[in-house]
């Protein structure tokens, strides 16, 4: 009886998750482009050896997860700190609840369109100030050194209300008397953060850092408008290297073969997150 | 009552007759065309599409449609809506590497039915090259752009004309302290250094993908050869070390404010090279690149073309459009305004041009030994990576033989993998 009621939901994630997976794996092995008429032909793996092969690939893989630590990192430090700050009582909270949302409401492709602007140079305020105090100009998106930054600090400034609000729904599931018990014992303000904040916290850490680590892993639409994947692909991410594939070079079997590449890398890395996350608590269990 | 019913068949009548009218004029009356440009192209036709309006007025009205700068963003808006079936454009006007992918892709016409043998031979030599696709004729040149060697003409009584010739040119030129730099070129991960590039091994004799055969010739001795020149041009000092970061107008730049002595461009230059402001004005000369002395020198082609996209209505219509827009009138006004170089060999001999422009002649010569770029739907894939390993060996990250060998496997691959190679 339960696999019955369970039958169409399940019906309903295999169609909308599974065959396009299925389909993507399929394709994989095989050429389907411009050469072939855009009809997928058998190629026994090439697709495969040219992935293993292709500095391109593991170069931007190398970008893709650079940009998932580097953004969900900052943005999971900075998420605590607000959410601690919200959840207190002071006066017009609600206000700065509602504004702190603003940045994670906005369209990513508006933000990051306003971002090239402010990033711009010689057009954009950055360079603008950095002429009034004198600075040399670092050309932001044109030298491969450091455009990498503009696009994180552009990640951060739009999804850490995200996690910020993860982390509140959390706090508020934290009984006060807890904290009135730990003051009672004595115990200091800043030990009970370490002490019953974060423990309780936790599930919901892990949620959001899936979560965003999953986002961060397949982003696409930020890099594509911030940075085009430049300057010199030193931005370019996974997603954007797989649709370049497919719309620009119409090689629909590689970018398949991309697509299926990058989401075997990105199971192994949130499996590690939560491996890590689950042995080091299960450590602890032993310890105390 | 027989009145009111003479009447009602009256006015059947004339609504009729209205509708077959109305009808008729719908299908006969002007056509639309509607062309996709990047800007600077469909600024600096405005001028044109006015005066084809005029002189079709009432068959043919034409419409520019002005897309992105970025030649990367203009083939993405129109593959994106290509992809999706119908596109909202008659004609499109096409850099020359996207031609072979278009067709295979199946998007275009074959353009046979409205040019003969007799338009294409009226061409002039490299404006000839890759308009075609496995043997039929899909685009129609407008303007025509290929690699140049420019020369200072007050350091030099003339150009040099080997590879070694220009080192030691410009080495001499820069001990006696005449010039800070001796050649500079484009040395960007980009397109540009692929087309730098591809005029370097063919100078030494090599080729980059011989379409015919599917051979790559990456890692052969020429191809070493000429990364290794390209190389030593930074080691020895005669370029700047920050040419590896160089674009045309980085490049223009150097040259024009009297920096270099030598400098790899597209002809566009020579009018921003003659300009009050420059510090070069009148002291430039044109010529083709350097080339081994066995070997004859190469020019890598540069053109944009007009294609008819498949699905259009109008076809008859749009090819009236293209033989408007490349008439020898019309590339004359390109020349003279825009400095867009013609295509049609009839222009370079005009005498009204050939007064007014000094390297006319010397524009001719260069299109005489025009190479283009592999003609290959995995154009770009291919680019890409020459493109990767030339950067990395140029910024020192990695060993010529090495990077060119990664160059020559992954190329193959690519051909392997998509089907094209087995």
């Amino acid at each position: 009886m339960t696999v019955l009621l369970l039958l169409p939901a399940i019906i309903l994630v295999g169609i909308i998750f599974g065959v396009p997976l299925i389909r993507y794996a399929w394709l994989s092995g095989h050429a389907d482009s411009v050469i072939t008429g855009l009809v997928a032909i058998p190629n026994n793996g090439a697709n495969w050896l040219r992935l293993v092969n292709d500095q391109r690939f593991w170069q931007d893989t190398f970008q893709t997860v650079r940009f998932s630590i580097f953004s969900v990192g900052i943005e999971l430090v900075l998420a605590l700190g607000i959410a601690l700050l919200l959840d207190q009582r002071w006066r017009g909270r609600g206000i700065v609840r509602a504004i702190s949302l603003l940045p994670w409401a906005l369209p990513t492709t508006m933000m990051a369109l306003g971002w090239r602007w402010i990033f711009n140079t010689p057009f954009g305020p950055i360079h603008h100030f950095t002429e009034i105090l004198g600075l040399p100009s670092f050309n932001i998106l044109s030298n491969p050194q450091i455009t990498w930054i503009a696009t994180v600090f552009a990640d951060v400034w739009k999804t850490t209300p995200f996690i910020a609000i993860i982390l509140l729904a959390g706090l508020q599931t934290i009984p006060s008397d807890l904290y009135e018990a730990f003051r009672l014992e004595g115990g200091q303000s800043f030990k009970a953060l370490t002490k019953i904040t974060l423990p309780l916290l936790k599930p919901y850490i892990l949620m959001g850092l899936l979560f965003r680590l999953a986002q961060a892993f397949g982003v696409f639409d930020l890099i594509q408008v911030l940075t085009g994947g430049g300057p010199a692909s030193s931005t370019e991410s996974l997603a954007l290297y797989a649709y370049i594939n497919a719309m620009r070079f119409l090689d629909f079997g590689y970018s398949a073969t991309v697509m299926i590449g990058s989401f075997c890398l990105m199971i192994l890395a949130c499996s590690i997150v939560w491996l890590v996350v689950s042995i080091k608590s299960q450590f602890r269990r032993s310890v105390e | 009552m027989k009145i009111l019913h003479k009447w009602l068949l009256t006015l059947c009548v004339a609504i009729a007759c209205l509708t077959i009218v109305t009808s008729w004029a719908l299908t006969h009356i002007e056509k639309k065309i509607n062309v996709l440009m990047p800007s600077s192209f469909s600024d600096a036709s405005q001028n044109l599409a006015k005066e084809f309006n005029r002189t079709h007025r009432g068959r043919i009205h034409l419409t520019i449609t002005k897309g992105p700068l970025q030649t990367e963003s203009i083939s993405d808006l129109a593959i994106s809506s290509l992809i999706l079936g119908k596109a909202p454009f008659d004609l499109l006007l096409m850099d020359v590497t996207w031609v072979p992918l278009y067709a295979a892709a199946d998007w275009l016409m074959p353009l046979d039915r409205w040019f003969s043998k007799s338009d294409i031979e009226s061409l002039a030599g490299g404006a000839k090259l890759g308009n075609s696709y496995q043997g039929k004729l899909y685009r129609w040149p407008y303007v025509t752009s290929m690699g140049l060697l420019y020369w200072r003409t007050d350091l030099m009584n003339k150009p040099p004309r080997t590879p070694d010739e220009l080192i030691s040119v410009s080495k001499k030129l820069q001990e006696d302290k005449k010039i800070p730099y001796g050649y500079v070129w484009q040395g960007r991960q980009y397109e540009g250094l692929s087309c730098n590039f591809l005029e370097v091994i063919d100078g030494f004799g090599g080729t980059w993908l011989d379409i015919k055969t599917g051979k790559v010739g990456l890692n052969s001795p020429a191809a070493i050869e000429a990364a290794e020149w390209m190389k030593e041009l930074i080691t020895s000092g005669v370029s700047p070390e920050s040419v590896t970061n160089f674009a045309e107008p980085e490049s223009l730049q150097a040259f024009r404010s009297g920096d270099a002595a030598l400098m790899r461009n597209w002809p566009f230059a020579w009018a921003e090279l003659q300009r009050p402001d420059s510090s070069v004005k009148g002291l430039v000369g044109v010529t083709t690149m350097v080339s081994s002395p066995r070997h004859s020198p190469a020019a890598t082609l540069g053109s944009w073309g007009m294609a008819i996209l498949k699905g259009t209505p109008n076809p008859d219509a749009a090819a009236e459009v293209i033989k408007f827009m490349s008439s020898e009138k019309a590339q004359k006004e390109l020349f003279i305004k825009h400095g867009y170089t013609p295509t049609q060999s009839a222009v370079f001999n005009d005498k009204e041009l050939i007064d007014y422009s000094p390297i006319l002649s010397e524009l001719l010569r260069a299109l005489e030994v025009t190479k283009a770029r592999p003609e290959t739907p995995l154009y770009a894939q291919i680019s890409d990576v020459l493109q990767r390993q030339l950067s990395s060996i140029l910024t020192g990250q990695d060993k010529v033989d090495d990077g060119m060998n990664r160059a020559q496997q992954n190329t193959e691959q690519i051909l392997i993998s998509s089907g094209e190679k087995t």
